[in-house]
């Protein structure tokens, strides 16, 4: 078991060297670090003592490495607006896209795994059909016109809702939270469904069909052939056999919803580091693009081993093809 | 003379399929006695699984109990048959490999399936699932294994086991062994034998397999297109088939002996027909090399208990 | 011809009210956007045309200032709602066909080559497949934006954004192509026929080219319509970001970005109408598409 977790462990790290490698020659290459810092009148030696500075002058190899080592230490260069260092920006605002995304991500399972069983169980009921039509509608959707929606609806017409920001924002230690204030989490709202609804949609439509295909199977006609009662039956039989892809999926579309969060914090002028990201790519600010993929690519990469881990300790069939792999 | 275990009376399965109506089983009736093993053979399609899923009320839409009544211990099941699931009649399904719920251990699947009809503590519970075990045949350290780690006919055997754990009075086998190998099959037959011979419950054996019935039923019923052609004594049936289609089923099947050697594979001309061009008479008219004339708008009653042909009226004298 | 009409697909398509009903929005959608230049009244892409006096006039309303009537009303800049809608439209199919054929030209050579020769080749595409797909398409989508946007100087960053645009989406979405067509590759490489033109002497390009890659195409046309669907979704979406089109060819998803700062003054045709059209046609490309792919999925058979 433990050589699989290391076999695992040390794939995930050569994706992330090649992800960083990826993100070092943006860093690198596009755009010119100097003459963002220096301005178009610098002399030809102050430019070239800038570069002996920065190390730009070493083999790449040494370079590269040294992209690395510094990642690690958080030290993502400087923004070529204003030159503050890149890090900071993105630490302060790392705590509201993840409220967001966590928020978005139990909103999505919770929801679409019960109306996802729901629909299985009761087919052809009213409340059943009405889940499945506008189910689509929530696929069809792209996620800003959702959120730009909600927002007419909720915040615009009924003034239920606030249309952008976070609101009070209580801060523990580094961290700053809105869930500990009421305006924070009506602010939370609208963006989680805009974030979350297509997860959701998603989510549903895998576990409805998963648990009609095992509905479907031997193993849940034997138990109720042999007397089970169809609560038992459902809970112990047929629930943990459409766990393993429905964690699957679920555990990917974190990913995903971390990269639509850039999406929805536009709309909603959420303070995360989606709307940082996105205000990068439209100034062609190259150092916070390169880190922003840094990070998302760390996430994503252990979200995957997580996901992958997850799934070898609940199905024992797997863990015996990769041992068998070895011998 | 003694109350027969099961009774199916006229029992009618209809399928509805976008406005009309298909029957699937039609108007069957059939007994099953105590410590016996009655076979119902047929080929596929003929409905034999269906009176099986019928019997424990596992029938799903669009299928459904049009017309009959089935009675277990002179009670009515076909309403509900929930009380009588496992605790007095049990199922075996075809194919072992999708049988087991893959994720549970065997022992805890077998635990389960005993406490749910026998308040027992775990440890009891799983003392008796190691007995079980003994008795088809599996050795009872390996209760803690997962269901991949057994082979396919271990599977069924864990299946009957399961089956076995409720103490039912009847086991409804659907097609136990046609998923197994040849040698493997003997032996998931002999242990069916056997437990029916100790523990006396009675068992109905669902097959297309004329040698599977040979070999270990006492009685047989032949279904053809959802209704039943013949049904007797084993021995009966087979050394002498009354009805064309049995004997055509007989006549087909494959012996290794030196005369049928040398000749090719006997075959009845034709297929059963689909639900849909069900011949209004008799529904083996159409292949039928005996037939007569009224067989073709006429559907014959069950003669003499036994026989469902015109050619066994009593006025008629068989050609 | 005939044989389209006499076939499976024809036969499921006429009684599918879902696909006739969709595949007609869709119709209008594209061909309303192709005669764009005939329906509309005026053409908001030139600047000349535009008076700022006509911003903000409700639809169907007479303008306070110059008297005119726009069938949808007009947004900030004084465009007519409704040929900026069908202009923009024209945008974003260009957009969506060309990146789709990017993406399919990239997808499929790549996977010919990766099932087709093996080894290490295929080896490599397929890992950089799969670590590319770990990544949601519009991220990689916006990275190769700003990435494109960085390599070029800045005078000619307006005038490229469509192509950029085109690129990135196109670059995010080759890996479905690769991955179908090199599964039927290497299905097809283990085929007499191909065994036959390797014994004649073919080379492995002409073998690739005429014989395998004819056999492979069915499921890449599905593929396509779908990539298609996502292709325009993803402009709408970058353009609403601000990443997408330039700001003086708005295409849907800017309008609807346009329309959502002045919710709240009460100009809600700005909103509305763009939305109203991405809404149906996305839906019409979902249903359409869902219903091509369970038609043509042999396992429902």
């Amino acid at each position: 078991m433990l050589i699989i977790i290391f076999r695992r462990l040390l794939q995930a790290i050569l994706v992330l060297l090649f992800v960083a490698l990826i993100s070092f020659l943006i860093f690198r290459f596009v755009g010119n670090p100097v003459e963002s810092l220096l301005g178009q009148e610098a002399t030809v030696a102050q430019r070239a003592a800038l570069e002996e500075a920065l190390g730009l002058n070493d083999p790449i190899h040494i370079q590269y490495a040294d992209f690395v080592w510094r990642a690690l230490h958080f030290d993502f260069g400087n923004s070529y607006r204003g030159a503050l260092p890149v890090a900071e920006p993105i630490l302060l605002r790392l705590p509201a896209t993840l409220e967001l995304a966590l928020t978005s991500a139990i909103f999505a399972l919770v929801f679409g795994v019960i109306a996802g069983i729901y629909t299985a169980i009761n087919k052809g009921s009213f409340l059943t059909n009405f889940i499945l039509s506008s189910s689509l509608i929530g696929v069809s959707l792209p996620t800003f016109l959702i959120g730009v929606l909600l927002i007419w609806i909720f915040s615009v017409e009924l003034n239920w809702l606030p249309s952008f920001g976070r609101g009070e924002v209580v801060s523990l230690g580094w961290w700053s939270t809105g869930f500990l204030t009421s305006s924070g989490l009506k602010s939370l709202i609208l963006p989680s469904i805009t974030l979350g609804l297509y997860q959701m949609t998603l989510i549903m439509r895998l576990t409805r069909s998963e648990m009609l295909e095992v509905l479907r199977q031997d193993y849940i006609r034997l138990p109720r052939a042999l007397g089970l009662s169809s609560k038992q039956i459902y809970v112990f039989h047929a629930l943990p056999n459409i766990l393993i892809p429905v964690i699957t999926i679920t555990g990917l579309q974190l990913g995903s919803i971390i990269a639509f969060a850039i999406i929805t914090e536009t709309v909603f002028q959420w303070p995360g580091v989606g709307l940082l990201f996105i205000n990068a790519v439209y100034f062609v600010d190259i150092p916070v693009m390169s880190a922003y993929l840094l990070l998302v690519g760390f996430t994503f990469v252990i979200i995957n081993l997580i996901v992958d881990l997850l799934y070898l300790a609940i199905d024992p069939r797997l863990r015996d093809t990769e041992l068998r792999r070895e011998a | 003379m003694q109350t027969p275990l099961l009774q199916i009376n006229q029992l009618t399965v209809t399928l509805k399929k976008r406005q009309a109506l298909f029957k699937a089983v039609d108007n069957l009736s059939l007994t099953v006695n105590k410590g016996e093993i009655l076979g119902l053979v047929g080929e596929s399609g003929a409905g034999k699984s269906m009176v099986g899923s019928a019997i424990m009320g596992l029938i799903d839409k669009p299928l459904f109990i049009s017309s009959g009544e089935i009675y277990f211990k002179k009670r009515r099941i076909d309403t509900n048959a929930q009380p009588f699931r496992g605790a007095e009649i049990s199922m075996i399904f075809q194919d072992p490999l999708v049988s087991l719920n893959p994720l549970r251990t065997i022992g805890n699947q077998l635990v389960e399936t005993i406490r749910t009809h026998i308040p027992l503590s775990k440890s009891e519970a799983l003392e008796r699932a190691k007995k079980l075990l003994e008795e088809v045949g599996i050795d009872p350290a390996r209760i803690n294994a997962y269901p991949h780690t057994f082979s396919g006919g271990m599977r069924q055997r864990v299946v009957i086991a399961l089956a076995l754990a409720p103490e039912p009075s009847l086991i409804i086998a659907d097609e136990p062994t046609t998923a197994l190998d040849v040698s493997v099959q003997a032996q998931i037959l002999d242990l069916l034998k056997q437990l029916c011979k100790d523990r006396g419950t009675s068992i109905i054996l669902i097959t297309h397999d004329m040698g599977v019935i040979a070999d270990t039923t006492n009685r047989v019923a032949v279904l053809y297109s959802g209704r039943l052609a013949e049904i007797g004594k084993t021995y009966d049936v087979l050394k002498n088939p009354r009805h064309p289609y049995t004997k055509g089923l007989v006549a087909a099947t494959p012996q290794i002996n030196g005369a049928s050697l040398k000749n090719k594979l006997f075959q009845i001309p034709g297929s059963m027909p689909d639900l849909n061009s069900i011949p209004a008479g008799c529904a083996f008219y159409p292949r039928c090399s005996q037939a007569v004339s009224r067989c073709e708008g006429e559907r014959p009653p069950l003669f003499d208990n036994r026989i469902a042909c015109w050619l066994f009226d009593k006025g008629a004298k068989p050609k | 011809m005939r044989r389209f009409l006499q076939s499976d697909i024809f036969y499921s398509f006429r009684y599918s009210p879902v696909a006739i009903v969709s595949f007609v929005i869709i119709l209008f959608i594209i061909l309303t956007a192709i005669f764009a230049d005939l329906i509309a009244p005026n053409n908001p892409f030139d600047p000349a045309s535009l008076n700022l006096m006509n911003g903000f006039t409700p639809p169907m309303q007479a303008n306070d200032f110059t008297g005119e009537i726009f069938l949808m009303g007009t947004d900030d800049q004084g465009r007519d709602l409704f040929s900026t809608i069908l202009y923009g439209l024209r945008i974003s199919l260009f957009v969506g066909v060309m990146a789709v054929m990017l993406a399919m030209l990239l997808g499929v050579m790549l996977g010919l080559v990766a099932g087709f020769v093996g080894g290490w080749i295929d080896s490599f595409i397929m890992r950089f497949a799969d670590i590319q797909m770990t990544f949601p398409s519009i991220l990689v989508a916006m990275l190769i934006y700003g990435v494109a946007k960085g390599i070029l100087p800045p005078e000619v960053r307006y005038e490229m954004s469509i192509a950029v645009l085109i690129i990135s989406i196109g670059l995010s979405e080759w890996v479905p192509f690769a991955r179908t067509v090199r599964g039927s590759t290497l299905v097809e490489k283990e085929k007499e026929y191909i065994i036959a033109a390797k014994m004649v002497g073919l080379s492995r390009y002409q073998i690739m080219i005429r014989h395998i890659l004819p056999n492979v195409l069915s499921p890449v046309l599905v593929i396509a319509t779908i990539t298609f669907a996502l292709a325009i979704i993803a402009e709408a979406t970058l353009s609403f970001l601000g990443v997408g089109v330039p700001t003086t060819k708005p295409s849907l998803g800017t309008l609807i970005r346009i329309g959502q700062d002045f919710l709240f003054s009460g100009e809600w045709w700005i909103l509305f109408f763009p939305a109203v059209t991405l809404l149906a046609f996305a839906l019409s490309i979902n249903l359409f598409g869902d219903w091509l792919r369970d038609t043509l999925n042999p396992k429902l058979k």
